[in-house]
C-alpha cells in the first residue's frame, strides 16, 4: 500500500509513460504473487491456534501480560483450556467470548473490533490518513508559497535560484558520472573538467551555508 | 552517609535555584557577572548531585541497612557487582540516578556550547536550571532515597531478582538517560527562541545532542529487548507494554527530528517544524516520566505504590504549556528560507517520513490512552495490548521502511525523470526478485514475503549508493576499503545514516521473522525423555541444584539434536492427527541421522522473599533461527516444564545493536576541520570571561 503512494505523490510529468506501465505491471505482478501465497498459507495445527489465541488473551493477576507470555498458574490453567476449548470444536471468536463472559472485555488483549470499541481502530486509520493528508498538502503549500516569491523577488533571490538551478544540473553531471551527490572536493578536482569545477565551487558555497 | 546526600541534595537544591533566577535576573538587568555565576552554579549542581549519588552507592557498598532504600534494594548475599544497579533499581534511586545524569550533560553541554549561541546561553542555562531543581525538589521533599528506618534490620530485601542480568548494568541507565537527554537539545532550541536568536546558530548543537539521546534511548530499548528475551521467559522481546511505549514514542520523534533538521541544515527549511518535533519529544519523555511514576496505566515496568504521580503529572503538563506556549510565541519568526520545488524530492520525501514517525507515535499514545479513555467514557475497562499495536503500526512502520529505500536516494530540491530511473531500477528489481524467490521456495506468509521484498529493496538502494560512490573513487585510484572509507568520511552524517539504516534492516528482518514464523510447543520431559519440534530433538539428561537461602533454584542439561524427519515419520504424523506442533519420546535411543549439535543449560530460580520466579532461558542461536527453550517449572515428581520455541532470524536482532550505534557514531563524529576550530578559540575566550 504504502508503496504505492509513494508512486501517487510522483507527478505525472516526473516519469515517461513506459516507465511509469513498467513500474505498475511489476507491482500488479507482486501483488499476484502475494496473492498466490495467499491461497497455499497451510492449515495450522490446533497447538498453534491455541498459542495465538493465548496471545490475544491478557492474564487476570499479571500486569500486562498475555496468558501466553506469563507463567502464573491461572495463566497456565487458562492456556490449557483454550486448548480444549478449540478441541472441542469451538471458533476463535466463540473462545475469545468465552472468556469475555466470565472476566470482561478486559481479558483481550485488543479490544473487539464492534461497538464502542471500534473507535480504537478508526482512531489510528484516520491519524495515519490525516498525517499523509497533511504532508502532501504542506509540500504543495510550500511549493505554491515558492513560486509566489519567485515572482516578486529581488536580485539577491534571483542569484541564488541561479545558483542552485545550476548546481541541480551538475549535481546530474556528478550522478551521470556515476558520482553520488556528495563526492568530494579532491575527487572534482582531479577530472579537468570546468563544469566540474564549477560545480565544487558551488559545492562548496553550499557547504558554507549549512 | 544518609546526612550527607541529604546535604547534597538540598545543596543542591539551592544551587538550581540560585543557577535558575541569577541567569534570568542577569540577563535582565544586563549584569554579565551574574550570568557567569549563573553557569557555575549550573557546574556546581553536578558536583552536588555527584555527592548523594556517591553517598547512596556508598550505602549499598557497606550494607548500611539503616537506610530505608538499602535494606529494601539490597542484602548481604547480592554480588557486589550488582550494587550499581540496585542504585536505580527502585523509584528514589532511580530519580537520583536521571539527576545525575542530566546534570551531567547539562554541564557538559553548556561547557561546549558554541559562541555564537552566547545570547541565548542564560535562558538555556535557566531552563536546564528549572529541570533540575525539579529533581533535587523530589527527591528532597517527595522521595528521599536517604529515609532512615527506626530500627536497623540485619539483613536487607535483596535485589529484584529480575535485574540480576549483564543487561541490567546498561539497559535501565541507558533508558532513563536516553530520556532526560531529551532535555538538551530542548533547552538549547527553546533558549535560542526566546532570546530572539531565530537563525540556525542552534541546529549543530540541537541535532548532536538530539542524535545523542536518540542513540543512548534506540540502545536501551534494545538492550532491554534483549533481556527480555533472555530472562523474563515469556518468549518474546517486545510487549508493546505502556513502559516501553513511553520510551518509544520519544524516540520515533527524536527520529523524525535527526532527519528533518538534516533538511534545515542543508536547505534552510522546516524550522518551525523542527522546533515543534523536538517540543513534542521532550514533552514525551515527560510523559514518559509521568507514567513510570505511578501513572495510570498498568505496567509490568512501573515503580510500585509511587505517589508521584501527581508530581510528575503537573510537571508534565507545565513542560506542555512551556513548548506550546513559546513555540506559539516564536512561530511568526521561524519562516523557511527556501520554497519546496517538488513532491518529488528528498526533502519532501523527509516530511512524509515525519509525518509517518509521527502517526506511529500518534496511534500508539492513543493505544496507551484508550483503555483510560473507555473507563471514562462508559466505565469498561479493557487492554490495549501487542495485538492491537502489532495490527495498528505494523502497515505504517512498513510504511517507514520503504521511504527508507526512497528518501536517501532522491536529490535535494527535485529529482528528474532520468535520476529517478537510473537509481530505482536495481533496488525494484532486487526486491521483486527476492519476492519471486521466497514464493518459488513455498515461503508462507505473503505479508512477510512482500516485506521480507521491502527489505532487499532498501538493502539494494544502500548498496547501490555505496557501490557507486566508492567505484568512483576506485577509478580515481583508491584500492577498494579506502574508496569505501573515503565516500563514509566524506559525509558522515549520511553515511553514518546508511549505517544506521542497515540496522534497522536487520532488526525489521529479525521482526519479521519471528512475529510470522514462530513454531511453539509446550511440554513435559522427565530424565532421558525428550521432546521433538522441527527439526530437533531435545533430551533431557542432567538436572542440578543451584539454591541460596534467597531462591530455589535448580537447571537442567539438555542435548540438543538435529533429526531427520524421515527417521520419525510416524511419530510426526501421530502428533500432527493430534493437533500438536511438537511431541515427546520416552526412550532416550538415538535415531540413525540424528546429530548433536550442541548442549543447552535452562536455569529457573523461585526467590522467595520477592514470591517471583526467574528463568534464564536455553538458546541456540544461529544466524537462521534461534532454538529457544524456556523452563516454566521445575515439578514436584522430577519432570520439567518447557516451553519450546524455534525463532526465525532472531539472531539479527541483536545483531543490530552493535551497527546501530556504529552509525550512530559516524553521524556524530565531528567533522574535524569544521568542529575543532570553535573549541579551540573556546579555550581562550574562556580566559577573557565566559559566555
Amino acid at each position: 500500500m504504502a508503496s504505492r503512494l509513494s508512486f501517487v505523490i510522483i507527478e505525472p510529468s516526473a516519469l515517461p509513460a513506459n516507465s511509469t506501465t513498467i513500474i505498475f505491471g511489476a507491482l500488479l505482478f507482486t501483488l499476484l504473487l502475494a496473492l498466490s501465497g495467499c491461497i497455499r498459507e497451510s492449515d495450522i495445527t490446533a497447538e498453534q491456534r491455541a498459542h495465538q489465541l493465548s496471545g490475544e488473551l491478557m492474564c487476570p493477576v499479571c500486569d500486562g501480560q498475555t496468558i501466553d507470555g506469563s507463567n502464573a498458574q491461572i495463566a497456565v490453567d487458562m492456556r490449557l483450556k483454550v486448548r480444549d476449548l478449540l478441541d472441542e470444536g469451538l471458533t476463535n471468536a466463540e473462545v475469545r467470548d468465552y472468556f469475555v463472559i466470565r472476566y470482561g472485555e478486559e481479558i483481550l488483549a485488543a479490544p473487539e473490533r464492534s461497538g464502542f470499541n471500534l473507535l480504537a481502530w478508526i482512531v489510528p486509520v484516520l491519524i495515519v490518513l490525516g498525517a499523509i493528508g497533511i504532508a502532501l498538502l504542506s509540500i504543495k503549500n510550500m511549493r505554491r508559497s515558492g513560486l509566489e516569491s519567485q515572482s516578486i523577488g529581488g536580485t539577491s533571490v534571483a542569484i541564488e535560484r541561479n545558483q542552485d538551478d545550476l548546481s541541480d544540473y551538475l549535481a546530474q553531471v556528478d550522478r551521470d558520472l556515476g558520482m553520488s551527490s556528495d563526492t568530494n572536493l579532491s575527487l572534482n578536482a582531479d577530472s579537468n573538467s570546468d563544469v566540474l569545477k564549477d560545480s565544487n565551487e558551488t559545492g562548496i558555497s553550499e557547504k558554507a551555508n549549512s | 552517609m544518609a546526612d550527607l546526600g541529604v546535604m547534597a541534595l538540598m545543596l543542591g537544591l539551592a544551587l538550581s535555584a540560585y543557577s535558575a533566577i541569577g541567569a534570568v535576573v542577569g540577563e535582565k538587568i544586563g549584569m554579565a557577572e551574574l550570568v557567569v555565576s549563573a553557569r557555575r552554579a549550573l557546574y556546581m549542581t553536578t558536583v552536588a548531585a555527584a555527592v548523594a549519588s556517591a553517598a547512596l552507592i556508598n550505602a549499598f557498598v557497606q550494607n548500611d541497612f539503616s537506610i530505608a532504600y538499602d535494606a529494601d534494594h539490597s542484602n548481604t548475599l547480592m554480588d557486589r557487582a550488582f550494587v550499581w544497579v540496585a542504585f536505580y533499581a527502585g523509584n528514589e534511586g532511580s530519580l537520583l540516578y536521571i539527576l545525575l545524569a542530566l546534570s551531567v550533560i547539562s554541564a557538559i553541554s553548556v561547557w561546549f556550547a558554541p559562541k555564537r549561541l552566547a545570547r541565548s546561553m542564560p535562558w538555556t542555562i535557566a531552563i536546564l536550571a528549572i529541570i533540575q531543581l525539579f529533581y533535587f525538589g523530589v527527591l528532597t521533599f517527595a522521595a528521599s532515597p536517604f529515609e532512615l528506618l527506626d530500627t536497623v534490620p540485619l539483613e536487607g530485601r535483596g535485589i529484584n531478582p529480575l535485574l540480576t542480568h549483564p543487561g541490567m548494568f546498561s539497559h535501565p541507565p541507558l533508558l532513563m538517560g536516553g530520556l532526560i537527554a531529551i532535555t538538551i537539545p530542548f533547552a538549547f532550541v527553546s533558549g535560542a527562541l526566546i532570546a530572539g536568536n531565530y537563525g540556525d546558530d542552534w541546529i549543530d548543537v540541537a541535532r548532536v545532542s538530539a542524535l545523542i539521546g536518540w542513540g543512548v534511548l534506540g540502545t536501551g530499548m534494545l538492550l532491554g529487548a534483549w533481556w527480555a528475551y533472555t530472562i523474563l521467559g515469556w518468549g518474546g522481546y517486545w510487549a508493546w507494554d505502556p513502559i516501553e511505549n513511553v520510551a518509544l514514542m520519544p524516540w520515533l520523534v527524536l527520529t523524525a527530528f535527526i532527519h528533518s533538521i538534516m533538511v534545515q541544515k542543508r536547505r534552510g527549511m522546516f524550522r518551525m517544524w523542527n522546533v515543534a518535533l523536538l517540543n513534542i519529544a521532550f514533552v514525551l519523555a515527560q510523559l514518559g516520566m509521568f507514567i513510570n511514576r505511578g501513572g495510570p496505566v498498568v505496567s509490568v515496568h512501573s515503580f510500585a505504590a509511587s505517589t508521584l504521580g501527581m508530581i510528575f503529572l503537573v510537571f508534565m503538563l507545565a513542560s506542555l504549556v512551556f513548548a506550546f506556549a513559546l513555540f506559539l510565541w516564536r512561530m511568526p519568526q521561524l519562516k523557511s528560507d527556501r520554497a519546496m520545488e517538488s513532491f518529488v524530492s528528498r526533502e519532501a520525501s523527509f516530511l512524509i517520513n515525519n509525518f509517518l514517525f509521527l502517526s506511529v507515535m500518534a496511534v500508539t499514545l492513543w493505544g496507551v490512552l484508550y483503555p483510560l479513555f473507555s473507563d471514562l467514557a462508559r466505565d469498561v475497562s479493557v487492554s490495549v495490548s501487542a495485538p492491537y499495536f502489532d495490527r495498528a503500526n505494523g502497515p505504517v512502520l512498513l510504511g517507514i521502511v520503504i521511504m527508507m529505500g526512497i528518501g536517501p536516494l532522491l536529490p535535494w530540491r527535485k529529482a528528474s525523470a532520468r535520476s529517478m530511473k537510473q537509481w530505482f531500477v536495481w533496488p525494484t528489481l532486487v526486491g521483486l526478485i527476492a519476492i519471486g524467490v521466497l514464493v518459488a521456495l513455498e515461503i508462507q506468509r505473503p505479508v512477510a514475503i512482500f516485506s521480507f521484498g521491502v527489505l532487499a529493496f532498501v538493502a539494494t538502494s544502500i548498496a547501490e549508493e555505496w557501490w557507486r560512490g566508492t567505484a568512483a573513487r576506485h577509478r580515481s585510484g583508491d584500492n577498494w576499503p579506502l574508496a569505501w572509507w573515503r565516500l563514509v568520511n566524506g559525509n558522515r552524517p549520511r553515511h553514518g545514516g546508511y549505517i544506521a539504516h542497515l540496522s534497522i534492516l536487520m532488526l525489521a528482518l529479525g521482526i519479521i521473522g519471528t512475529n510470522f514464523y514462530q513454531q511453539r510447543t509446550d511440554g513435559a520431559l522427565a530424565l532421558g525423555e525428550s521432546l521433538v519440534l522441527d527439526n530437533y530433538r531435545i533430551e533431557y539428561v542432567d538436572n542440578g541444584d543451584s539454591s541460596r537461602p534467597d531462591r530455589i533454584a535448580q537447571w537442567a542439561e539438555m542435548s540438543v539434536y538435529e533429526i531427520d524427519p524421515d527417521d520419525y515419520k510416524q511419530e510426526i504424523s501421530f502428533a500432527k492427527a493430534q493437533g500438536s506442533s511438537g511431541f515427546t519420546l520416552k526412550d532416550s535411543t538415538l535415531r540413525p541421522n540424528d546429530e548433536l549439535i550442541d548442549t543447552i543449560e535452562p536455569w529457573h530460580g523461585f526467590y522467595i522473599d520477592f514470591n517471583m520466579a526467574s528463568v534464564r532461558s536455553g538458546i541456540r542461536s544461529t544466524v537462521v533461527e534461534d532454538l529457544y527453550v524456556i523452563p516454566r517449572d521445575f515439578l514436584a515428581d522430577g519432570r520439567v516444564s518447557l516451553a519450546v520455541s524455534i525463532n526465525p532470524l532472531a539472531w539479527w536482532l541483536w545483531a543490530s545493536g552493535p551497527f546501530f550505534i556504529l552509525g550512530t557514531m559516524v553521524a556524530l563524529w565531528p567533522q574535524a576541520a569544521v568542529e575543532r576550530r570553535p573549541a579551540r578559540k573556546r579555550l581562550k575566550d574562556e580566559s577573557e570571561g565566559e559566555i
